[in-house]
């Protein structure tokens, strides 16, 4: 049960590789879920239960839904599927690639940093990301306030960008 | 090398190989670096809970949040293109060739 996370670390690489055989959009999105799922069970492998629930909702819920949206924009009627010539040894090679460099480059030192936990009394010694994330809003005020004025440009960025000449931004579908 | 570093190191090298090769679509191109900066995520999020001190946790919302900008401006440039081009498949891309 230990070594449960080391099959979210295979699925990881295994989801990025989906999505750097560059089929159709789709499933690029979706190798992109399944990546996204497994970091977070990474994440929480080694403690981190915050950042891992701030991946699934800003991430997942946030970024590829509209990333999903965007794909219907590039909908084709005929997508480039596992089917097609060429993608499965295409995986396969990416894989096979970064098998032989996990069997020449990995060695089993401690492998996780993770959470021991005293069973007997039931208490963790994990190491809690809160302290550092608090220092968001105290210290690091500065780069808060920083990011949120940056998003907000990012949006007159986006508005911008999709300003035609005799369009607007807004048009109706 | 840990583990967990080769996984978020051959996730990166991944998506910059998808992100290099063989595109057909500009969407796949956004999604492979969307792909990178998840690996950049993990790995920030990783090494600051991974060393002991908390002190660094903070870092990874940061960088989720200038790469939801960075996302946020790529999908204008699709929009933009899928208005202009009609679609967004790089071979429409074609006004700039010798």
């Amino acid at each position: 049960m230990a070594y449960f996370v080391y099959l979210f670390m295979v699925g990881l690489v295994l989801g990025m590789a989906v999505v750097a055989v560059n089929l159709s959009p789709y499933f690029a999105a979706f190798g992109l879920v399944v990546v996204a799922g497994m970091g977070c069970g990474v994440i929480i492998s080694f403690g981190g239960s915050f950042l891992s629930l701030v991946l699934f909702l800003i991430y997942l819920g946030g970024m590829l839904v509209v990333f999903v949206y965007s794909a219907a924009l590039a909908a084709e009627p005929f997508p480039e599927s596992f089917g097609t010539t060429g993608a499965v040894l295409y995986f396969m090679g990416l894989v096979g690639v970064v098998g032989v460099f996990a069997i020449l480059y990995i060695e089993e030192g401690s492998g996780l940093g993770g959470c021991s936990s005293d069973e007997v009394m039931g208490m963790s010694s994990c190491v809690t990301e809160y302290d550092g994330m608090s220092q968001m809003y105290g210290p690091g005020g500065f780069l808060l306030v920083l990011c949120a004025w940056v998003l907000l440009l990012t949006l007159f960025v986006v508005l911008e960008m999709t300003r035609g000449s005799s369009r607007g931004p807004l048009r109706s579908v | 090398m840990t583990p967990i570093l080769f996984a978020f190191s051959s996730a990166f090298t991944l998506g910059l190989t998808g992100l290099v090769f063989h595109r057909v679509h500009l969407l796949s191109a956004l999604l492979c670096l969307e792909g990178m900066m998840l690996s950049l995520y993990i790995a920030l999020s990783t090494w600051s809970l991974g060393m002991g001190s908390a002190s660094s946790s903070a870092l990874p919302l940061f960088l989720l949040a200038i790469s939801a900008c960075e996302a946020g401006a790529g999908l204008a440039i699709l929009v933009a293109t899928a208005r202009t081009h009609g679609t967004d498949r790089l071979q429409s891309l074609n006004l700039l060739q010798w």
